[in-house]
């Protein structure tokens, strides 16, 4: 039974708390629709999608007590049935230098490169959010065989276009940064651009199909 | 054209922040002291929102290469125009040439400039803020650093002016945080009952925060939106003050919010300073709020009138 709640995250955000430890899909849809609708509604100057949860930072902040009702009715009114994901595919070169804990992973796992490449690559991920980078999203789910933890000690550089794992989740890296997941390979495929009038290739909701190129193993 | 002769230790590009982007992880960036931001465009008639720069410790020089009017503001880093100390929440002139300095204090950590009329800058998704982590915004994304130029439009030479800038304080008001039920303390246990320290450790992202008697424990939360303000605590029960370069989600406990007019406070302390924290009302935060929009506008009024007098 989820007992889902608002509160006020001090003085100018209200929270949609769903205080469960996980959402099945019908519930995950169902708060990318209440994001976008919320979104449409053009009240939020900014409405950040959680695990579990969203927050909604609001542009006049003398609407707090309002909206900590009205975030419960349009949780209550919206099904999953309201939200459309947009399904990207991204070509990725599994293995060698592209993905440098592809083969370690796989002698870990006792399970043969194709192995991992074919479990990787077979999901239908969804970018469940966004966070820790510009563009960086946490995409889930992988598969249960492949869920493995972050590396003891993480690398100070991991190259832009890295396509890597951590526990459920998967995720391209946008730009370099710091990073303790493992990598599997790489997708020249431009996630982020501050410079573009659309700056964010993947959106709270959409899906992620990756494409194993013959570059690399698949 | 403003010459950056010796940046110190941090000189960015600032302005209120970059909104709307943050549920795709960008994060809001924008001055640490907004109130200090406002002044110093009130001062010089500036839109409110106009890109300042903002320095922080001091130990640095900017040579003026036009005559323009100016204003520093925020904490008071010695600042000199060439030899002549100057007072934070104050406009001055500078000929073409002038040297302005800030050395540095022991109670003070950051100080605006802003010219009149503001930098000619780009703006990156909305905003001039520099973003220091994903190298966007500001001048390329990055820290001023030596040699760098930023242009303005030249102006003719106003009357010095300025007022008393309201006072900082090392008591930080808070509103109370979701996750303290997980935590089986309240607030006030957890936050308010306690002086803390800066931690050296301490940059845009965050303030963290040291005593002797941390309360460590072992709750972790599904991952949710965090904001500039945000006070977290980690498992080592060493609270996090987030501040504005903070990531746009995180996992660990949010036991408070502090409220949005003490923000300024904390962009002042540095390493080593003490703060407390203590228990305020949505009443209380957005009356706080409330006067300093006045001080703004009383400001302002002030201004014109004063201006016109002198033309």
């Amino acid at each position: 039974m989820n007992q889902e709640q608002t509160y006020l995250l001090g003085e100018q955000a209200v929270v949609l708390d769903l205080n469960c430890t996980r959402l099945d899909d019908a519930q995950q849809n169902r708060l990318f629709a209440l994001h976008r609708h919320l979104q449409e509604l053009r009240v939020g100057r900014d409405i950040v999608v959680g695990k579990t949860s969203i927050t909604l930072v609001l542009k006049n902040p003398a609407h707090c007590s309002t909206w900590q009702e009205r975030l419960l009715t349009l949780w209550e009114e919206l099904s999953a049935a309201d939200f459309q994901p947009t399904t990207h595919t991204l070509p990725v070169i599994y293995g060698k230098e592209a993905g440098p804990d592809l083969l370690p992973l796989a002698a870990q796992l006792g399970l043969s490169p194709r192995d991992i490449v074919e479990l990787h690559s077979s999901p239908i991920y969804q970018v469940k959010f966004l966070g820790f980078l510009p563009g960086f999203a946490y995409l889930g789910t992988v598969p249960q065989q492949l869920q493995v933890a972050r590396l003891d000690s993480p690398r100070t550089q991991v190259p832009a276009g890295s396509v890597a794992i951590a526990e459920d989740l998967s995720a391209i890296y946008p730009s370099g940064s710091p990073g303790g997941w493992r990598l599997l390979g790489h997708s020249s495929t431009r996630l982020f651009d501050a410079q573009a009038l659309s700056p964010c290739l993947l959106q709270p909701g959409d899906n992620v199909k990756f494409v194993p190129q013959k570059e690399g193993l698949c | 054209m403003l010459e950056i002769i010796k940046p110190g230790v941090q000189m960015c590009i600032q302005d209120l922040g970059r909104y709307g982007y943050r549920h795709l992880g960008v994060t809001q960036s924008g001055v640490l002291d907004p109130m200090a931001m406002k002044i110093a465009n009130t001062l010089l008639g500036n839109p409110p929102d106009t890109a300042v720069l903002e320095i922080t410790v001091g130990l640095s020089q900017l040579r003026f290469h036009q005559p323009t009017n100016f204003a520093v503001t925020g904490g008071d880093l010695n600042a000199r125009l060439d030899d002549c100390a100057l007072t934070p929440g104050w406009r001055y002139f500078a000929k073409s040439g002038q040297v302005l300095s800030f050395a540095s204090s022991p109670s003070a950590l950051r100080a605006y400039v802003s010219v009149e009329g503001g930098f000619n800058l780009h703006p990156v998704m909305g905003s001039d803020s520099t973003d220091l982590q994903a190298g966007f915004g500001g001048i390329e994304g990055k820290a001023l650093s030596a040699a760098d130029q930023l242009s303005y439009k030249a102006s003719s030479e106003k009357q010095s002016i300025g007022a008393l800038q309201p006072p900082y304080q090392s008591q930080i008001r808070v509103l109370p945080g979701p996750h303290c039920k997980h935590l089986n303390h309240s607030t006030e246990q957890l936050l308010c009952s306690q002086q803390w320290q800066v931690s050296a450790d301490s940059n845009r992202m965050g303030m963290r925060l040291n005593t002797s008697v941390p309360v460590s424990h072992q709750v972790t939360i599904n991952s949710q939106a965090v904001l500039p303000g945000t006070v977290q605590l980690p498992p080592n029960g060493a609270p996090i003050v987030l501040l504005n370069d903070c990531q746009t989600t995180g996992g660990y406990p949010m036991i408070a919010q502090v409220i949005s007019a003490d923000l300024r406070h904390l962009a002042q302390l540095a390493a080593g300073a003490q703060v407390s924290f203590s228990l305020t009302t949505q009443t209380q935060a957005r009356r706080e709020t409330q006067k300093q929009q006045n001080h703004l506008n009383q400001l302002r009024i002030a201004l014109t009138h004063r201006d016109r007098s002198f033309s």
